[in-house]
C-alpha cells in the first residue's frame, strides 16, 4: 500500500515538475535578431490564399502585404500615394492612364517584376471577368485593355473617363504572370482552383512563408522589396477560435497584439496594454429582401413598411449591450469612417414604436389575433436568417425581437453557417425568391465604390445579399464610376446614399469601432478604420518596431 | 446460474428480476445515494417548472451592466447581456430539462420497441434488429449530431430528434436481454399455449417486468441527453432563440467571459448541469443495482459499472 | 475450432459494418443543402460554364449513383478524395489531424488510469469508511461534468501559468529540440488533463470492484492469515484481476474518444480530428467529412473488435 502511494506521489511530483518546467520555459517569441517578430492574434480568418476565391478581410490584408499594388493610401488614409507605381498621369480626355512603375523590382523567386505583370493581370481579369476572375470584375470595369510598352510603363485604356481609377487600383493585387499564366484553363475557371499555397511567390514588403489554415500565417521580411523595407524581421497572424483564448494569449505574452479586441475584454486589457479605438468601416445590418420579382410577402417591398421597421430598432441599446459602447448608430451604406464620402445629412431613424405602429396602421396592415399584423391574408411573421460566424447577430436579434412584437411583427431566428445562410438568401439559383429578412455585416473600404456595388443588379449571386435590383440605381452607379471630377463624384455618391436610405434594402444598425491592443514594447502601427493589419496600405506593418 | 457469452456489451442473463411492485420507490427510499439524487432532481425540476413565477427578474430585460458583478440583488451576477444569472439558470434549466426528457422519450420509444421486438420474437428479427443496433453503436456520435444539426438547422425540435435518434441503442440492448429472460418464464409460456395474442402477452406480462429496468435506463439516458444538449449548444448548434444551460456556457465562452474575469457567467450553468447529471446517475445507478443485484459483484464485465451506457452513447462525447 | 469461429465471425461482422457505414455516410452528406461549390461559384451572373467547370473539378456533375461507385473505387485505392477547402488530399489532412489528436488522447487516458487506480484502490481498501464514499463521489462528480465546461474551469485556473490554446507556439522560430518538446508538453497538459478528469471515474469504479471481489475471496483471506503484506496482496491478485476490464475499457474508449475529443479540441483550439470534423461541417467539405467519418467509424469498429478478442482470449470464464 505504501509503495503504491509512493508511486502515485512520484508521478504527481513528476507531472508538476514537468508542468512547471514547461511553463517557465514559455517562449517570449523574441528572436535574437534586432527586428523581432511581431505576433498578431485575431479571431477572424484567412479563408483562402487565392485572390479570386477569398472573401474574408484578413485574406485581402494578406494580399496587400505580399503582392505589389499600384497605389496605396497614405498614413492619414485620405490621399493616394505610390506603391508599385511611382507616378501617374491621365491623357486622352481621361480615357488613358499612364503609370510609371518601379525599376529593377523582383518577385520573391528572383524573376523580374515589371509593368508587364501588371498589364497581364489586368488583361487576364478582363478576359475572364465573367468566369474565373469575377471577384475582381468590379475593379477593372470600363477598362478596354492594358499595355506595357516597356518594363516600367503601364498604359491603361478606358472606354470612358473613369472617376475612381486610383481607388480601384488600390485594391488591385498584381499577380506574377509566370506563376498564374498556367492556371487560366477551362476558360479561366482554373483561376479559382489554384491553391496558391505558401511559400507564395509575391513581391510585397513581406513574403508569406508559412500558412496553416485557421492556425497561423507567418510573414518574413522580403529584403528585395522595391519600397521601404520593414523594420521588423517578420510578423505572424495567429488565428484563434475563441475570444477567451485570444485575450489570454495576449495577457500571457504569447502574442504581441490583438487585431480585433472583443468589446468585453477592453477594460481588462487597458491596464497592461495600449488599446486603441478608431471608428471602423465595419457595419452590422438588417437586410430586407428587396428583389422586385419576389413572389411571397410582397408587403416587405412597401417602403412605408420598411420605414416602420427601421423605427422599431433601438440602436442605442444595441450599441450599449452588444458592442459595449464601441460602436455608433449607423445610417448609410457608406460608413462615416470614410470621411468625405459619407453623407452626413443622413441620420439613423429614431427609435419610436408609436411612429412605427402608426406607419403600419396607415399602410393598412391591421393587427390581428395575438397582436400580430395581417398582410395579404397572412400573418406578418418572418424568419430572420443569421450567419453563425457574426456573433453579434444573436444578441442583436434578442433586442429586436421583443420590440418588433410591440409593433405587431413576429420574428423568428434561423441561424445558419455562412455558406448555408448565403444559399438561403440567394436561393433558388441566385433568384433571391425565398428569404424575407436577414442580418449580416459589411467591412467597407475607404473608397465607396465597392460598397455601392453590392446592391447592383450585376451582383446577383456575387456580393448581393439583399436581392436589390434597380435600373435607376445601376445608372447612378455607372455614372459615379465615370465621373473623374472628385467633387462631382462625391455629390453623386451622396445622392446615391440618400436614394438607398429611402429604398432601404438595408437598415443599418451599428458602425463598429475598430479596437486593437498592442503590447507596450511595440510601436509604430498606423491607425486605420480597418485596424492595424489592413488592405488599405502597406505602411502599418512596415513601420512597426520594438521600442 | 447460466451465463451468456461475455461479449462486451452483453448483459448478463442472471436470475429473474425481482419484480415487486414499487421496487423503484423502495430503492429510492432505502439507498442514500438514490434518495439524495432524487431529492436534488426534484428540487431542480420544480424550480425549472415554476420558473415563470419564481424567477426574480425578467428574462429579456437588461438589469445592469454587461457581466455585472455578483451583488446582494444579483447573487450570481449578470451575463453578457446584462440579464440576471439566477433568472437565466431557472429558465435555462427548463429548456435543458425539456430537451433531456423529450430526447429520452424519443429514444425510449425507439429503443423500447426494438428491444421488446428483438427479445420477444427472437430468431431472425432479433438478429436483424441487433445488427441495426450495432451499426448505430459504431457511428461516431457527436460528429453525426453536428452534421445533422448543422444541416437541418438548429431548432429545439431538431436537436431533440437528433439526440433521441442516437441514444436508443443501450435501451434496446438492456430491454432485449430482460425480455428474453422474461419470455422464458412459465406463466408466459402458459399464456401462449392458451392462445393469448402477442400484443396481450407483451403488454400484460412482459412490459410490467421490464418497466423498472426501463425506468433505470431512462434516468441514465436523461443524463446523457442533457450532456449532449450542452455539447451541441457549445458548438454553436443549439437553438439560438432559446436560452438553455448549454447555451449559457456558449454565450459566456463567445464573449470572452473568462479573460474578463466574469467567472459567474460560466461556472454556475456548468455546475448545474453537472449536478443534474450526477443526480440522474446516482438514481439510475442505484436502481440498476437494485434490480440486478448480481451485476454488482458478479464477474466484471465492462458494462457493469457504467454510469452512462459505456458501449454506446455518452462516452464518445468527451 | 470454436475460438476460430468466433474470431472469424467478429471480423466478418466488423467488415460488414464498415461497408454499411461507408454507404450510409456517402448518402448522408449528399443530402445536405449547401455545397462548397456555392462558395467558389459566388460570381455575378455565374455562367453555366463556370459552375459546370467547378462541378466537374469536384466530381459533382454526375448522378448520385455514379458518384457512389466512383467513391467506392477510389476508396479501394486508398484515395479519400480532395478536400474542397484547401484542395489537399483528404488522406493527408486526416493524417495530420489524427497525429495531433492521438497523443493528447493517450495522455488523457493515462491520466485517467492513474487517477482512477489510485482512487479505486483507496475506495476498496477503505471500504465502508468515509474515504470510500468521498472517493466514489468525487469520481462520479467529475464524470458528470460537461467536458467543455471542465476544460473552461481549467482555463480559469491555469490561464497565465499554462498555455490555454493551440498545440504549439507557432512563433517559436527554429527552436531546439528541447525547447520544442517543452513547448509541446506545456500545450498538451491542459487538454489531456481535462480528458483525464472526465474519464477517470469509470476506472475508479472498475478498480474498486475488482479489488472488492478479489479481496473477498478465500485465498486472499488465506494470504492475510499467512501474514502477507497488503500491498503484496493488492499487487499480485486484485489489480491483476482488474486488468481485463481495464484493458477492455481502454480499447472501447479509444475507439470513441478519438472521435469525441471534439469538445476538448474546441475549448483548447487543438487542431485535431474533432476540430477537423467540425470545420468540415461548416465548410460543407464533403470529401473531408466522408473521410473523417470513415476513419472514425473504422477506429470504433476496430477497437470494438480488439475489445471483443481481448475478452475472448483473456476471460477464462466464458462459456457458450
Amino acid at each position: 500500500m505504501r509503495k503504491r502511494w509512493l508511486v502515485a506521489l512520484g508521478i504527481g511530483v513528476l507531472t508538476v515538475a514537468l508542468g512547471a518546467y514547461a511553463a517557465s520555459g514559455k517562449s517570449s517569441g523574441k528572436s535574437s535578431q534586432s527586428g523581432g517578430t511581431f505576433r498578431i492574434g485575431t479571431s477572424s480568418r484567412i479563408d483562402s490564399l487565392n485572390p479570386y476565391v477569398a472573401f474574408n478581410q484578413d485574406a485581402y490584408s494578406t494580399f496587400e502585404y505580399i503582392y505589389p499594388l499600384l497605389i496605396q493610401y497614405d498614413k492619414a488614409n485620405s490621399k493616394f500615394v505610390a506603391d508599385f507605381a511611382t507616378s501617374w498621369k491621365t491623357s486622352n480626355g481621361g480615357k488613358t492612364w499612364t503609370f510609371k512603375t518601379r525599376k529593377g523590382a523582383k518577385w520573391t523567386d528572383g524573376k523580374p517584376l515589371t509593368a508587364r505583370d501588371a498589364a497581364w493581370s489586368i488583361n487576364t481579369d478582363i478576359k475572364y471577368a465573367a468566369s474565373g476572375a469575377a471577384n475582381a470584375a468590379g475593379l477593372i470595369a470600363h477598362i478596354k485593355n492594358a499595355k506595357a510598352p516597356n518594363a516600367t510603363t503601364l498604359v491603361v485604356n478606358y472606354a470612358a473617363p473613369a472617376g475612381n481609377v486610383l481607388g480601384q487600383f488600390q485594391q488591385f493585387a498584381i499577380l506574377p504572370e509566370h506563376i498564374w499564366a498556367k492556371h487560366t484553363g477551362h476558360k479561366g475557371a482554373d483561376l479559382k482552383t489554384f491553391a496558391n499555397s505558401a511559400p507564395v511567390v509575391g513581391a510585397g514588403p513581406f513574403k508569406l512563408t508559412k500558412f496553416k489554415k485557421d492556425e497561423i500565417a507567418l510573414f518574413q521580411r522580403n529584403n528585395s522589396f522595391y519600397g521601404e523595407k520593414p523594420k521588423a524581421d517578420a510578423f505572424g497572424l495567429r488565428m484563434f477560435s475563441n475570444s477567451d483564448a485570444l485575450v489570454s494569449a495576449l495577457k500571457a505574452h504569447e502574442i504581441d497584439a490583438i487585431e480585433d479586441v472583443p468589446a468585453t475584454a477592453i477594460k481588462t486589457l487597458r491596464s497592461g496594454f495600449n488599446v486603441r479605438s478608431v471608428p471602423g468601416v465595419d457595419q452590422t445590418d438588417f437586410i430586407i429582401n428587396s428583389n422586385p420579382k419576389k413572389s411571397k410577402h410582397r408587403e416587405l417591398l412597401n417602403l412605408k413598411v420598411k420605414e416602420a421597421l427601421a423605427h422599431a430598432i433601438d440602436r442605442e441599446q444595441i450599441v450599449k449591450v452588444v458592442f459595449l459602447g464601441t460602436a455608433k448608430p449607423a445610417s448609410s451604406i457608406v460608413p462615416p469612417a470614410t470621411g468625405k464620402w459619407f453623407n452626413k445629412n443622413l441620420k439613423p431613424e429614431t427609435f419610436d414604436l408609436a411612429l412605427a405602429n402608426k406607419l403600419l396602421d396607415q399602410a393598412g396592415f391591421k393587427k390581428g389575433p395575438g397582436g400580430i399584423r395581417v398582410a395579404g391574408g397572412h400573418k406578418m411573421s418572418y424568419q430572420v436568417i443569421t450567419p453563425t460566424d457574426v456573433p453579434s447577430t444573436n444578441r442583436t436579434f434578442q433586442i429586436l425581437q421583443p420590440d418588433f412584437k410591440k409593433i405587431g411583427i413576429q420574428l423568428s431566428q434561423r441561424a445558419l453557417d455562412s455558406t448555408a445562410a448565403f444559399e438561403a438568401i440567394s436561393g433558388p439559383n441566385n433568384k433571391y425568391l425565398n428569404f424575407d429578412l436577414a442580418m449580416w455585416d459589411w467591412v467597407a473600404l475607404i473608397d465607396p465604390d465597392f460598397m455601392l456595388s453590392v446592391v447592383t443588379c450585376a451582383q446577383y449571386g456575387g456580393w448581393s445579399d439583399s436581392g436589390y435590383c434597380d435600373k435607376r440605381y445601376d445608372r447612378m452607379y455607372s455614372q459615379q464610376q465615370l465621373t473623374p471630377n472628385q467633387d462631382k463624384r462625391r455629390a453623386l455618391v451622396w445622392k446615391m446614399q440618400a436614394y438607398l436610405y429611402n429604398k432601404r434594402p438595408y437598415i443599418w444598425l451599428a458602425a463598429q469601432d475598430h479596437v486593437w491592443a498592442v503590447a507596450k514594447n511595440w510601436g509604430g502601427l498606423v491607425a486605420s478604420p480597418q485596424g492595424p493589419f489592413n488592405s488599405i496600405s502597406k505602411l502599418s506593418l512596415t513601420s512597426v518596431h520594438q521600442q | 446460474m447460466s451465463v451468456a457469452v461475455r461479449e462486451p456489451g452483453a448483459v448478463i442473463e442472471s436470475e429473474p428480476i425481482r419484480s415487486r411492485r414499487g421496487i423503484v420507490w423502495e430503492t429510492i427510499r432505502r439507498r442514500p445515494s438514490a434518495a439524495i439524487g432524487s431529492a436534488i432532481l426534484l428540487v431542480i425540476v420544480l424550480g425549472a417548472l415554476l420558473a415563470p413565477w419564481l424567477a426574480p427578474y425578467d428574462l429579456h430585460k437588461q438589469v445592469g451592466p454587461v457581466f455585472g458583478h455578483p451583488s446582494w440583488s444579483h447573487p450570481l451576477g449578470l451575463d453578457d447581456g446584462g440579464i440576471d444569472m439566477v433568472t437565466l439558470l431557472m429558465w435555462g434549466a427548463r429548456v435543458s430539462l425539456v430537451v433531456g426528457f423529450a430526447a429520452t422519450f424519443v429514444s425510449m420509444v425507439i429503443g423500447g420497441t426494438i428491444g421488446v421486438a428483438a427479445g420477444y420474437f427472437g430468431g431472425k428479427t432479433d438478429t436483424t434488429l441487433m445488427r441495426i443496433t450495432d451499426y448505430f453503436l459504431v457511428i461516431p456520435d457527436v460528429p453525426l449530431m453536428i452534421v445533422v444539426a448543422a444541416i437541418w438547422g438548429p431548432s429545439l425540435f431538431h436537436i431533440i430528434i437528433v439526440i433521441g435518434i442516437l441514444l436508443w441503442t443501450s435501451t434496446a440492448r438492456v430491454i432485449r436481454a430482460q425480455v428474453k429472460s422474461v419470455r422464458e418464464r412459465v406463466y408466459v409460456k402458459r399464456a401462449r399455449s392458451l392462445g393469448a395474442s402477442h400484443t396481450r402477452i407483451v403488454f400484460r406480462h412482459v412490459l410490467p417486468q421490464v418497466a423498472p429496468l426501463l425506468i433505470a435506463n431512462t434516468v441514465l439516458t436523461i443524463a446523457v441527453a442533457i450532456f449532449d444538449e450542452t455539447a451541441l449548444a457549445f458548438l454553436g448548434l443549439g437553438d439560438p432563440s432559446r436560452i438553455s444551460l448549454g447555451k449559457m456556457i456558449e454565450n459566456a465562452f463567445q464573449r470572452a467571459a473568462i479573460s474578463t474575469g466574469a467567472w459567474w457567467a460560466i461556472v454556475p450553468p456548468g455546475l448545474l448541469v453537472a449536478v443534474i447529471i450526477l443526480s440522474c446517475s446516482l438514481v439510475g445507478g442505484a436502481l440498476e443495482d437494485a434490480l440486478n443485484p448480481r451485476l454488482r459483484v458478479a464477474h466484471l464485465s465492462a458494462r457493469s459499472f457504467r454510469l452512462r451506457p459505456l458501449v454506446g452513447r455518452g462516452r464518445e462525447a468527451v | 475450432m470454436r475460438g476460430a469461429d468466433y474470431v472469424i465471425k467478429r471480423v466478418a461482422f466488423a467488415l460488414l459494418t464498415v461497408f454499411i457505414a461507408v454507404t450510409i455516410n456517402f448518402a448522408l452528406f449528399r443530402l445536405a443543402p449547401g455545397t462548397a461549390v456555392t462558395n467558389l461559384a459566388r460570381v455575378p451572373h455565374a455562367t453555366p460554364e463556370t459552375r459546370l467547370a467547378l462541378k466537374r473539378e469536384f466530381g459533382l456533375d454526375k448522378s448520385k449513383l455514379d458518384q457512389y461507385f466512383i467513391y467506392l473505387k477510389q476508396l479501394s485505392r486508398g484515395n479519400l478524395g480532395i478536400s474542397f477547402e484547401n484542395s489537399q488530399p483528404v488522406r493527408d489532412n486526416l493524417k495530420t489531424a489524427l497525429i495531433n489528436t492521438i497523443p493528447m488522447v493517450l495522455l488523457g487516458t493515462l491520466f485517467a488510469i492513474v487517477i482512477g487506480t489510485i482512487t479505486g484502490v483507496l475506495a476498496a481498501w477503505r471500504r465502508g469508511t468515509a474515504a470510500e464514499g468521498a472517493s466514489v463521489t468525487t469520481a462520479l462528480a467529475f464524470y458528470s461534468m460537461p467536458t467543455h465546461w471542465l476544460g473552461l474551469m481549467l482555463v480559469i485556473l491555469f490561464a497565465g501559468t499554462l498555455p490555454t490554446g493551440g498545440m504549439t507556439n507557432d512563433f517559436l522560430i527554429n527552436p531546439s529540440f528541447w525547447q520544442h518538446f517543452k513547448d509541446l508538453v506545456a500545450h498538451i497538459t491542459l487538454p489531456a488533463l481535462t480528458l483525464g478528469l472526465v474519464l477517470f471515474g469509470e476506472y475508479t469504479l472498475i478498480v474498486r470492484s475488482a479489488m472488492l471481489e478479489t479481496l473477498s475471496e478465500d485465498y486472499i483471506l488465506t494470504a492475510r492469515a499467512k501474514g502477507l503484506r497488503p500491498a503484496a496482496i493488492l499487487r499480485m491478485h486484485a489489480l491483476r484481476n482488474a486488468m481485463l476490464p481495464i484493458a477492455t475499457l481502454i480499447a472501447l474508449s479509444l475507439g470513441y474518444i478519438v472521435a469525441g475529443a471534439i469538445l476538448v479540441e474546441t475549448v483548447f483550439s487543438w487542431p485535431g480530428i474533432g476540430r477537423a470534423v467540425y470545420d468540415a461541417v461548416l465548410a460543407r467539405d464533403y470529401p473531408m467529412l466522408q473521410g473523417a467519418f470513415l476513419v472514425l467509424t473504422v477506429s470504433v469498429v476496430f477497437f470494438n473488435l480488439v475489445a471483443d478478442l481481448l475478452y475472448f482470449k483473456l476471460d477464462p470464464r466464458i462459456t457458450e
